[in-house]
């Protein structure tokens, strides 16, 4: 085989190209060998009430902890007084990849933060 | 054949050119960043193999460089798909696609789905995007003499030969059939992988009836054709077989094998066939041979 004949720029340039499509090919092969197939499983956590001039708004964090994305999720927050509902919430969001965090916020005309609880949970969503 | 960074430089802004002009629509498809997070890893693996698998032939037989050992061809394989990585995770990032909060595999899923088209149009936009024209740099330039010839110094069947282009330097041709397949092959899949991913070709597919997916082959079929045969397209002349109705017949034919195949590698990777029923997997390969064929046709013809 003959000699490759480059100057400094072309051996930088194959260098830098080497360990990022080495890279890539070991994140990928790690990442699918120590995946399984768990389906979506969803978490959701609500921030602290904010109040804004025209409603009040809570953060929702929603995380994904399966090995699947979900699609559509729908997650509902429902303000509580007692057992009695005072008002109830959600929002959707098109894609929860595996692994992994989204946030949103829901909007309620009453104050969160005058009620007993906010309960929130995910409602459903689909396989993509 | 050394040549100075400078000029490595200004191939590189070439290639980056190319990789942009070619995968731009891609870039901005959303069923492409979404396909980044659904895809199991080892699908996206088996894309980065697929595609260097590409570059390899296409940089054999097409590059800027066909005289180049296989060392060669492939470190300018893997450099293009370097490229493409960088160039896709910039573009990404610029378009709010990727942010550091993501998950990394949401990260690594949608730069690499995204970095592999980018990767071909970087090996197309260095070969082709240089050369002509300037007169006054091209002696420094490698294997310049070939990059502006056309020439073809693979061997193989040679019929088609000895048809002078009329640029400098010498024009002596031969048509390589395997090599003719594999940038068939690259011409189809950095079209067809355009519209690959849209909705629409899914939509096409369950609406055509029989008839119009019979009637969308015979136009890609004389399509085929007429993009080699009739139009005389530049360097159609010199790359395919001329002749009589046989022949004729036979590239189509094959080409437009090359485009259905292409197609279907295509689909398969964005997971278009999972849970489809045969039919509507097949009406897909149809609906989009139509870009595949012009790929195989007019696209092969345009990256040589």
């Amino acid at each position: 085989m003959s000699k490759v004949e480059k100057n400094w720029l072309e051996w930088l340039v194959f260098a830098i190209s080497l360990v990022l499509v080495a890279g890539t090919l070991g994140v990928l092969a790690y990442d699918g060998a120590t995946m399984g197939d768990a389906p979506p499983s969803v978490e959701v956590k609500v921030g602290a009430p904010q109040e804004r001039p025209h409603n009040f708004i809570v953060p929702v964090e929603v995380t994904n902890h399966g090995d699947e994305t979900a699609e559509g999720v729908l997650v509902e927050v429902v303000l509580k007084q007692g057992e009695e509902e005072r008002e109830r919430s959600e929002f959707e969001i098109a894609f929860l990849p595996r692994r992994s965090t989204r946030q949103g916020w829901v909007a309620f005309k009453i104050d969160p933060r005058s009620v007993e609880r906010m309960e929130a949970r995910v409602l459903g969503y689909e396989k993509p | 054949m050394r040549c100075s960074p400078a000029t490595s430089l200004q191939e590189y802004a070439r290639g980056v050119a190319g990789g942009l002009l070619f995968s731009l629509p891609l870039l901005y498809t959303m069923e492409v960043w979404w396909t980044g997070f659904n895809a199991h890893p080892f699908r996206l693996l088996a894309y980065v193999l697929t595609t260097f698998l590409l570059l390899l032939g296409y940089n054999r037989y097409a590059g800027l460089r066909r005289d180049a050992n296989f060392l060669e061809v492939a470190i300018d394989s893997i450099e293009e798909i370097g490229i493409g990585i960088v160039v896709a995770a910039l573009m990404l990032w610029l378009l709010g696609r990727i942010t550091f909060d993501l998950g990394a595999n949401e990260i690594v899923g949608k730069i690499v789905i995204e970095a592999m088209t980018i990767a071909i149009g970087v090996s197309v936009g260095t070969a082709q995007f240089g050369g002509q024209g300037d007169n006054g740099t091209a002696a420094d330039k490698r294997g310049v003499s070939n990059e502006e010839s056309g020439e073809r110094q693979i061997g193989g069947d040679d019929e088609g030969a000895g048809k002078d282009r009329g640029v400098e330097g010498d024009a002596e041709t031969e048509v390589n059939f395997g090599g003719q397949l594999v940038i068939a092959c690259c011409g189809a899949v950095l079209f067809a992988a355009n519209v690959a991913p849209t909705e629409e070709i899914v939509m096409i597919a369950v609406e055509s009836s029989v008839w119009k997916l019979i009637a969308l082959m015979l136009f890609s079929l004389a399509l085929g054709a007429m993009i080699l045969y009739y139009i005389e397209f530049t360097g159609a002349k010199e790359l395919v077989l001329k002749g009589d109705f046989k022949s004729v017949l036979f590239g189509a034919l094959v080409t437009y094998a090359v485009a259905l195949a292409s197609s279907a590698l295509i689909l398969l990777f964005f997971g278009r066939f999972e849970g489809v029923a045969l039919a509507v997997g097949l009406a897909q390969v149809v609906v989009l041979g139509v870009a595949a064929t012009l790929g195989a046709s007019a696209g092969r013809l345009l990256v040589q």
